[in-house]
């Protein structure tokens, strides 16, 4: 039978969006001016993303999904391949101290976002076929799970400890919701708690971010800093902001406030509305996305469209306690509203393939 | 069936991150709301700059409202080198101005610090400089307010006044005990910037300075002066080794001036050595008192009735005997036969050996301890001394006895003056201040007031009568002859001890006091003047404090504006002394009749005619044998 596209949900995206183009003006005006000479210079590229965003949201909202199904494995070892080649040095670029990005150009192109959709895809795949075997740890979660520490691997030799967060904790989440057993959870947060330990071990400053959530002035000028400078954009706003473009912290104060900090810029311009602006779009998103995962009649698109929807309110979570010194530094953005094309346009993808399922 | 179990999964996933997304709201509304005081000011801190205003010190004011500690009002020149858009035009021009090498401004113009204080070149700049740089409106320069401490009256109350140091803070004396009073609020511009440093186009907050508390003393200017002046007399004439003088109020306690050698000047005190620096002697210094003891003992025999000024006799032989030890009277072949207030107007001493061992140990030594001597006074001043006076299991008759005249105790000028005040004011002693009150500077609205504070009633006021009538006789008919003035019944007694180191007398060496009283019939002043160790003089009190004391109660006269009184006792004549009549009224007379009546005088006419319309001096003043009498006629 044949139903109608979610108009809410794509109301929701546009908002998003729209909202999130504004703060990036307002946040980046200052630091673009400083650094382009042209205080429009992140807006103006923010604009091109959307548009671009928008149109690849109507493609593939015209894609029956059923061809990811049938292109699953094509899809994720492309995913492969791209997360392996920009490990290269030469064709793989560094920003911000990690290999992460095909530049061209001044854009940046990041496979591991990619890798996250695709990796969502072949997994729904796998357990829409595989369900009787879940029951057997080896015939059915190893092999996924295997896959999955790969990838996971592959985006920590980049590094970048949130996108390979979101990715593990998102293919986890669907093995859950496929019926794993509950000791297989226990066991993995045991091993996640080892693989935490390792990863300090491995570079200590990541027990710096630990400590540094916990009070950020002990060490102020350091490991603190981001949350310090979050908390002093958000606080002082007070509960009705000090309004648009007013925002003191965006003066140098708050690094690159339009990407991974621009709810604190939000928070400070719009006080608490701004908060409740920016949670409530992701609660409707949330929402939608979960309406439409339940009302599937087929298992593969209620995993795709399950997982797609847990790792964009996956990501905005861990974004959000970050900003608001919940959580350890991680470096995530916020989807929709931070400034970047490739985490757009892959959102901007999820969001499309969502729709697709909700009109079937 | 299947289906139902993931969509039940997926309900607890959703309604987990449903529950995470309003912990973030609640999370927002905490910080926005329960640490929005304290980021708010963390943040403020870190955005805005301040451009410091230093604020006034408190002044310190006479009781007249004279300004003793004032401020003075320079600027200095303050840079935020970020701020600055030209640095080499700014370095340029501000070289040229304060006349420093190029080199030299472009350390301060080019510094990477948020402010910049040009020190020492931009100090307390003159005002034409100050003009210069101002006149250059440039972006980045600024001139701001610095005040310093200053005296205008130089060494004058210096040991009260005390000193501050370069920060403006009290180091001593009053500037250091009301340091929190007299200490303003800084102010400042606060102006918001961004993290480079370039100022925000927000307003600038100007944060007001508050200028300290100021300080009214009990001091009156003109007494001040008056002492400072005589202080500076003794010293060009005796060389003493230390001098000191003290006025006080008797009827509150309230010091009307008080001052000492050597002194100091507070706006140069490094060029003073510690000791000159720290003893404010009137409070500090412990000295036997001599003479000036035995008003104590005297009220102390009055109040217990064991004599009777007038009618009680006693005979002076020059010297007497206790237990062995001989104690002499200072006038060789001794007084021969007086009442005891001619023992008082001769101060002899064998006269107060007798009043001593007629109240006995307990009772002078209660008296003493309640007249305030072996305790600190309480004047709020910092550095006070104690004295010493004898422990009671260890007087014997002989401690008793020197102790009635004033020697083997060690007492404190303050306390002498505290006690004599309350000897003549009725019997209260009162406890003794210098700060009358503490008022904001711009609305002069009190914050704290000194009343007088009675500590005790020692004597009453009958016994404070007599001695009144005592001390005016030894000015008029005794020891403090030199002391006397015309029309103003004054009242007094000197003393002169001898001064005790390593426990033995000092040959030659002494300290020599005056104690007095204006009006005694009605006292407005204690004043006591003391001076250590004078050179080139006769080693008696009355000859060398007693004149010097004389002046200075003329200018208490003077300044406290105390009328003339009648019915006090006539001055025994000297053969120095001028002779004194009083004129008498001739207004009316015919010129022939007035002449008569005026043969005492020179007289001068103005007018003609045979009828005197007025007269001057006026009837009734006094004036020395062959004055001028001036008559207009008609």
């Amino acid at each position: 039978m044949k139903k109608k596209m979610d108009k809410l949900l794509f109301v929701t995206v546009v908002l998003l969006s729209l909202f999130g183009l504004i703060m990036i003006y307002s946040a980046s005006s200052i630091w673009a001016d400083y650094k382009f000479g042209d205080s429009f210079h992140y807006f103006k590229y923010q604009a091109i993303f959307i548009c671009l965003g928008f149109l690849v949201l109507f493609i593939t909202s015209k894609i029956p999904y059923q061809k990811y199904y049938e292109k699953a494995n094509q899809i994720l070892f492309l995913c492969f391949i791209l997360l392996v080649l920009v490990l290269i040095p030469g064709i793989g670029s560094i920003r911000n101290g990690s290999r992460s990005w095909f530049g061209i150009g001044p854009l940046g192109i990041q496979p591991s976002e990619a890798a996250k959709l695709g990796l969502i895809i072949f997994t729904s795949k796998y357990l829409s076929n595989s369900n009787k075997f879940l029951k057997s740890y080896k015939k059915g979660v190893f092999p996924i799970l295997g896959i999955t520490i790969l990838f996971f691997g592959l985006i920590m030799l980049q590094p970048d400890l949130g996108t390979g967060l979101i990715l593990v904790v998102s293919i986890i989440s669907l093995l859950f919701v496929a019926g794993v057993n509950m000791k297989f959870f226990l066991g993995m947060g045991l091993l996640g708690f080892v693989g935490v330990v390792i990863l300090i071990l491995i570079a200590p400053y990541r027990m710096d971010r630990i400590t540094s959530f916990i009070d950020p002035w002990s060490d102020a000028l350091g490991t603190g800093f981001q949350i310090i400078q979050s908390l002093y954009a958000i606080g002082p706003g007070g509960l009705l902001g000090t309004g648009f473009l007013h925002s003191i912290q965006k003066h140098f104060y708050l690094p690159e406030p339009q990407t991974d900090f621009i709810f604190s810029i939000i928070a400070e311009e719009f006080g608490v509305v701004g908060a409740f602006i920016v949670v409530g779009l992701f609660s409707m998103l949330l929402f939608r996305g979960i309406k439409i995962a339940t009302h599937t009649k087929d298992s593969f698109s209620k995993y795709l469209s399950f997982g797609m929807v847990f790792q964009i309110i996956f990501q905005t979570l861990m974004n959000l306690m970050v900003v608001i010194g919940m959580i350890p530094v991680t470096g995530v953005t916020l989807p929709f509203l931070s400034y970047g094309g490739s985490s757009l346009l892959i959102s901007m993808v999820s969001i499309g393939i969502l729709l697709n399922i909700s009109k079937s | 069936m299947f289906f139902k179990k993931i969509d039940e999964r997926i309900k607890v996933l959703f309604l987990i991150m449903l529950l995470l997304f309003v912990f973030i709201i609640l999370r927002v509304f905490y910080i926005q709301i329960v640490d929005y005081k304290k980021l708010n000011q963390y943040a403020s801190n870190l955005w805005s700059r301040d451009l410091p205003i230093e604020a006034n010190r408190g002044l310190i004011l006479d009781r007249n409202g004279v300004v003793l500690a004032d401020n003075l009002t320079t600027t200095s020149l303050v840079l935020i080198p970020n701020q600055i858009k030209n640095k080499e035009e700014t370095t340029k021009r501000l070289a040229e101005i304060l006349n420093v090498s190029y080199d030299e401004m472009k350390k301060h113009v080019y510094k990477k610090t948020s402010i910049e204080r040009v020190h020492p070149e931009g100090r307390r700049l003159p005002y034409d400089i100050a003009e210069k740089i101002s006149a250059l409106e440039m972006d980045g320069v600024y001139l701001v307010k610095e005040a310093k401490r200053y005296y205008p009256y130089g060494n004058m109350l210096s040991h009260t006044l005390g000193y501050v140091g370069i920060d403006n803070q009290g180091l001593s004396g009053l500037e250091l005990q009301y340091d929190k009073y007299l200490t303003g609020k800084s102010g400042a511009i606060k102006y918001f910037s961004d993290a480079k440093g370039n100022q925000l186009n927000l307003s600038d907050l100007y944060v007001e300075p508050q200028s300290g508390m100021n300080l009214t003393l009990t001091i009156d200017i003109n007494i001040q002066k008056a002492i400072e002046r005589e202080l500076n007399n003794i010293v060009d004439m005796f060389s003493p080794d230390m001098a000191l003088a003290l006025v006080m109020d008797p009827n509150t306690g309230e010091i009307l001036g008080m001052g000492s050698r050597p002194d100091y000047n507070p706006n140069t005190y490094q060029d003073y050595s510690q000791e000159v620096l720290s003893r404010n002697l009137p409070i500090w210094s412990s000295y036997e008192p001599g003479s000036t003891f035995k008003i104590i003992t005297m009220s102390t025999a009055v109040e217990e009735k064991v004599v009777d000024l007038e009618k009680d006799h006693f005979y002076d032989s020059g010297s007497v005997n206790v237990e062995g030890s001989v104690l002499k009277c200072w006038k060789a072949g001794g007084h021969g036969e007086q009442t005891f207030l001619q023992v008082l107007q001769n101060s002899c001493n064998p006269g107060f050996v007798k009043l001593g061992q007629m109240l006995g140990k307990e009772t002078l030594f209660d008296y003493i301890n309640k007249f305030g001597f072996g305790s600190k006074t309480g004047v709020d001043l910092n550095g006070e001394g104690e004295g010493i006076i004898f422990n009671l299991d260890k007087v014997g008759n002989v401690e008793l006895s020197t102790t009635a005249f004033g020697q083997g105790v060690s007492v404190t000028p303050i306390q002498q003056v505290t006690a004599v005040s309350a000897v003549v004011n009725g019997g209260n002693l009162y406890e003794p201040y210098v700060v009358k009150s503490i008022s904001e500077n711009e609305t002069n609205t009190l914050l704290k007031e000194n009343k007088k504070k009675l500590v005790r009633k020692v004597i009453s006021k009958e016994t404070s009568d007599i001695m009144k009538h005592a001390l005016e006789s030894v000015v008029a008919k005794g020891g403090g002859k030199a002391a006397y003035i015309e029309g103003y019944r004054i009242g007094g007694k000197t003393g002169t001890a001898q001064k005790v180191k390593d426990g033995k007398y000092l040959v030659g060496n002494y300290i020599m006091s005056f104690m007095a009283v204006v009006p005694s019939n009605d006292p407005k002043a204690v004043l006591y003047l003391a001076i250590d160790n004078p050179k080139n003089t006769a080693l008696l009190s009355s000859y060398t404090t007693t004149p010097i004391a004389r002046r200075l109660l003329l200018d208490i006269i003077d300044a406290l504006d105390i009328p003339k009184q009648s019915g006090g006792l006539e001055k025994d004549l000297e053969w120095t002394d001028k002779i004194m009549y009083q004129v008498p009224n001739v207004v009316g007379k015919t010129v022939k009749e007035a002449k008569k009546k005026l043969t005492n005088f020179t007289v001068e006419y103005t007018g003609t005619g045979n009828r005197v319309v007025s007269q001057s001096p006026a009837a009734g003043e006094k004036l020395e044998e062959k004055g001028v009498v001036r008559l207009l006629i008609e």
